[in-house]
């Protein structure tokens, strides 16, 4: 059975429209309101241990859809189960197996060290102390913050509150994973060390891990299988490689040329395309299917010094989806 | 919920507190004051003799251990809830299995203990300065001990019902300004109840803010008949009664309102 079952999910909102200036005086007599709606049809299953990518440009519905899955939202209509439970229920065994990380929203307390909300969240959740002591342990020690937990919240970086927010999160051993933006303003070093740790966490104990993130770099390393949605709407779910197939079926090819022939005349195969020549440096584009032919024959014909061969940068294709709707 | 995670929340709220002592201190201060005044009121108009049977040291003790009362069922927290509503921060507690009530009853008792580690001090200075005129018997502080729970109870529940209304309103602060300037005025503060003029005495003895408050202090000084304390616990009861019912049909509907707007 899987993990995590949505079915046709369907979420809207009544909001209500206020008027600028004088008319804003219509609405205390009379309230208007416009319904959004924020998820249209969406239906997914995850299975127990996968790691899904959920992605989509700002206000696509990704949080509200976590928010659903992790019981903080009732749905308007459609069928959820995560781990064999009604989510919005919020039952004590359903919230024992969840935990949701907001990059924006801290559980570790500002002005006392973590430990000490480690040891509110080990009685929250029934942890034997040794077993907690344990656990805060392994995790302190994945994460490198063993020096960290015991100074009050407010000392530390954003970076290092972040990663004691990831143990407080993780120690109740939850089997299903909620990580929204989790590593939203931290520094790239920072950034890869928890994908490393999150990477790490879900080899080690088979949590589901669904993640959601505007870096495509931690998409790529830890997602197998990405769901992409837009104004409510799934428009993808499969294989990062598989998206960028099937939205850029084609390869860039970089290549330096011996200094003599850098401003030289070019004899290109004609699968190739010119897109950019700079410093010497000259950047082709060929379709996937071309591009070994491509690759053998400028190796025959020119002075070549340097080649690589890239997918083009996942950005671009994921810029194409957000403005265009579609995949 | 169990009782160690209970006295975990209360350690921890407590010891973050501790660190910004000096503002909750400064906060029991302005909270004294208002009694204080009215302590030097009446203690001045009783001068030597007394005021409808109330001496000079008399309303000195009333006022002192109003001042610890008033301390003790004073529930800082709702205000605190609202805040965390409108925030969505409150999502936070909503994600772990224990009931959210247990936070801010965890961070009521650890506001106690900081608080009264200042008020208590301050008022025994000033029983030093002023000699109060309190006499009491066992049972008297017996029945004030149970009273002053109650109140407690009454005061926090009625508090925090108004706070969840945060799940629909976007200010519900409002509200809860009013009820304490109903306290204010009603609970024993500006004066004891028995000396308001008609018909704001009867209001007071029928109305929740005299159990909240006055009541207790009452009972501590023995200036209540044998009826009057089975009336005054009767109706502390039955206020007690529906602030917890106000607390749970808020909280029921609240939250069900709150998962489906979102937070």
């Amino acid at each position: 059975m899987s993990q995590v079952h949505v079915r046709n999910l369907q979420k809207s909102y009544q909001v209500p429209v206020r008027e600028t200036g004088l008319k804003a005086l219509r609405g205390v007599i009379r309230r208007q309101h416009s319904t959004v709606e924020a998820i249209r049809d969406i239906s997914f299953d995850i299975e127990p241990g996968e790691v899904v990518g959920f992605i989509g440009p700002n206000g696509a519905g990704k949080t509200t859809t976590l928010k659903i899955l992790s019981g903080l939202l009732h749905p308007t209509a459609g069928e959820v189960r995560v781990a064999g439970e009604i989510p919005w229920e919020r039952r004590g065994d359903y919230l024992r197996q969840i935990s949701m990380v907001m990059g924006n929203k801290s559980q570790v307390m500002w002005d006392i060290p973590s430990l000490d909300s480690y040891a509110v969240l080990g009685e929250i959740y029934r942890i034997p102390s040794s077993e907690l002591q344990r656990r805060i342990d392994e995790l302190a020690a994945m994460l490198g913050v063993t020096d960290l937990i015991a100074k009050p919240v407010r000392m530390l970086s954003l970076g290092e509150r972040m990663k004691c927010e990831l143990v407080a999160s993780l120690l109740h051993q939850p089997a299903v994973l909620f990580l929204d933006e989790p590593t939203l303003g931290l520094d790239v070093s920072v950034q890869r060390r928890l994908r490393e740790f999150i990477r790490e966490y879900n080899r080690r104990t088979g949590a589901t891990i669904i993640l959601t993130s505007h870096y495509m770099a931690d998409v790529e390393a830890l997602c197998s299988r990405l769901i992409v949605i837009h104004e409510g709407k799934l428009i993808y779910d499969g294989a990062l490689a598989g998206l960028l197939e099937k939205l850029a079926p084609f390869k860039l090819i970089r290549l330096t040329l011996d200094g003599d022939h850098a401003d030289g005349a070019l004899d290109l195969p004609p699968q190739a395309e010119l897109i950019e020549r700079e410093n010497g440096t000259i950047t082709l584009r060929a379709s996937r299917a071309d591009t070994s032919a491509v690759t053998a024959r400028l190796l025959g014909a020119l002075p070549v010094v340097d080649l690589a061969v890239e997918n083009p940068p996942i950005e671009a294709v994921i810029d194409q989806i957000y403005t265009g709707g579609t995949v | 919920m169990n009782v160690r995670a209970g006295w975990m929340l209360v350690r921890r709220t407590w010891s973050s507190w501790m660190q910004s002592r000096s503002f909750f201190f400064l906060l029991a201060f302005g909270w004294l004051i208002g009694p204080l005044i009215y302590l030097f009121v009446w203690a001045t108009a009783a001068g030597q003799g007394a005021v409808d049977g109330w001496t000079r040291g008399e309303f000195v003790a009333y006022y002192l251990v109003l001042i610890n009362v008033n301390q003790i069922t004073y529930s800082q927290t709702y205000w605190t809830v609202g805040m965390m509503i409108q925030m969505g921060s409150f999502s936070r507690l909503l994600l772990y299995p224990m009931a959210p009530v247990f936070d801010a009853i965890a961070s009521e008792i650890a506001g106690k203990v900081v608080y009264m580690t200042f008020v208590i001090p301050v008022t025994a200075v000033l029983a030093l300065i002023l000699r109060p005129t309190l006499s009491t018997t066992v049972g008297n502080v017996a029945l004030f001990v149970i009273a002053l729970g109650m109140a407690w109870a009454l005061r926090f529940f009625l508090g925090y019902a108004q706070a969840l209304l945060s799940f629909w309103f976007t200010r519900t602060d409002a509200l809860l300004a009013a009820q304490e300037a109903l306290v204010f005025v009603l609970a024993g503060q500006i004066a004891p109840t028995a000396l308001l003029p008609a018909p704001l005495d009867r209001l007071a003895l029928l109305l929740p803010f005299r159990y909240m408050l006055g009541f207790p202090v009452e009972l501590l000084m023995g200036r209540l008949s044998g009826a009057e304390i089975l009336t005054g616990f009767a109706l502390q009861g039955g206020w007690l009664l529906v602030a917890l019912s106000l607390y749970r049909l808020t909280w029921r509907r609240g939250v069900r309102h709150y998962t489906a707007v979102g937070g």
